[in-house]
């Protein structure tokens, strides 16, 4: 069942086959982990909104309308998810802060410079606005086009080419003073 | 060719696509979690027809499928008659069937929102299919930071925000809200109802 297409494992859960829901589970989470945790800047919120993400796809799963497109679906549950737990730890005072993500990027395998690299980035990243953020990573590390991020996200074209360049701007700023100082 | 600012975004954004990877126990709950849910059930039409199901019958629920009967039976009787009785040359199958709906005529809705610093202001719903760039639900600014336009809608049910600036969606602040759609938007909801007679 591994080999299976999404549409395939999707018909399979819809006939009752729970177990099968582990074949996307498998398949998505560590592709979408990434994302996650660079928009909301640590382990415990990003896969709190994983898996909430794929509770919901698994709850909703007879309203998805393009199973060959699965992957799709799932990752706009999960971009909203990250907007919502985003505002929710907002709300709660709480800033984002660099942990987990920068303790990974330190990480042995990698040499002492390109941790400390990373680190710089992790920061900058978090200090951006979390809508320029968000454009920012569809963008440039999800490799999506405008159309489909408008899609994604239901914001337009222009505002979303006016997210990214502020968010590289600001990009660019923040650690020019890193390296500057 | 890259310039130097190009290149350190692209720099950045290379860094930022190493792979990242889930706590080894994140499987587990995701499945403890989804095993919780109601399982789904689709069955192919020859499924439904040959796999034996047990059904649940209570006197309440024959009683209202009695009384659904006697009214369809009484109301079809009653349309049979009166359509004899203004063309008695018309076949009785097609009276029985073919009682006409009233047409149900789209509606003028005014939908107002107060939104002073906005440049822009539209209506998406299930009624322009969620299109912000609809011509027919462009709001203008009246003064004072009210933008209002007056739209025609279907009769029915439906779900609508604003959309301000291209970007931010608002719900009506004095309308019903609609449940979280699953992707974390809230919505409003407005029920048109057919214009009398």
């Amino acid at each position: 069942m591994e080999g299976s297409s999404d549409a395939v494992i999707v018909d399979r859960v819809l006939r009752g086959d729970v177990e099968a829901f582990r074949v996307l589970v498998e398949r998505y989470r560590d592709r979408y982990a990434r994302y996650a945790l660079h928009m909301l800047g640590n382990r415990e919120d990003a896969e709190e909104a994983l898996q909430d993400a794929f509770t919901r796809a698994y709850r909703s799963l007879d309203r998805c309308e393009d199973p060959e497109r699965f992957a799709a679906w799932l990752f706009r549950i999960l971009v909203n998810r990250c907007r919502t737990l985003g505002a929710r730890r907002g709300r709660r005072g709480r800033t984002f802060v660099v942990d987990d993500v920068a303790l990974m990027a330190a990480s042995v395998e990698h040499p002492s410079d390109r941790g400390a690299w990373r680190e710089e980035i992790e920061r900058a990243l978090q200090q951006l606005r979390p809508e320029q953020r968000e454009a920012f990573l569809l963008k440039y590390v999800e490799d999506l086009g405008y159309d489909e991020m408008s899609r994604l996200t239901g914001v337009g074209v222009s505002a979303l080419k006016m997210r990214v360049m502020r968010a590289c701007d600001r990009l660019r700023e923040l650690l020019s003073e890193v390296h500057s100082a | 060719m890259l310039d130097d600012h190009e290149r350190r975004i692209d720099h950045i954004a290379r860094e930022l696509k190493r792979e990242e990877r889930v706590s080894s126990s994140f499987d587990v709950r995701v499945m403890r979690a989804v095993r919780d849910l109601p399982r789904h059930a689709r069955l192919t039409l020859w499924s439904r027809l040959t796999t034996p199901r047990r059904i649940t019958v209570t006197p309440l629920s024959w009683g209202l499928l009695a009384a659904s009967l006697l009214v369809f039976a009484v109301a079809g009787t009653r349309a049979v008659l009166v359509e004899e009785s203004t063309n008695p040359s018309k076949p009785i199958t097609t009276a029985l069937f073919a009682a006409p709906a009233k047409k149900q005529t789209p509606q003028a809705v005014q939908f107002v929102l107060v939104a002073p610093d906005a440049k822009k202001v539209a209506v998406v719903g299930d009624f322009n299919g969620w299109d912000p760039k609809h011509a027919s639900y462009q709001a203008q600014h009246r003064g004072g930071g009210v933008w209002s336009v007056t739209a025609s809608v279907p009769v029915g049910h439906h779900r609508y925000s604003f959309v301000v600036d291209d970007s931010l969606w608002v719900a009506d602040p004095i309308a019903p809200r609609a449940v979280d759609n699953d992707f974390g938007v809230t919505n409003s909801t407005l029920v048109v109802q057919a214009a009398q007679e």
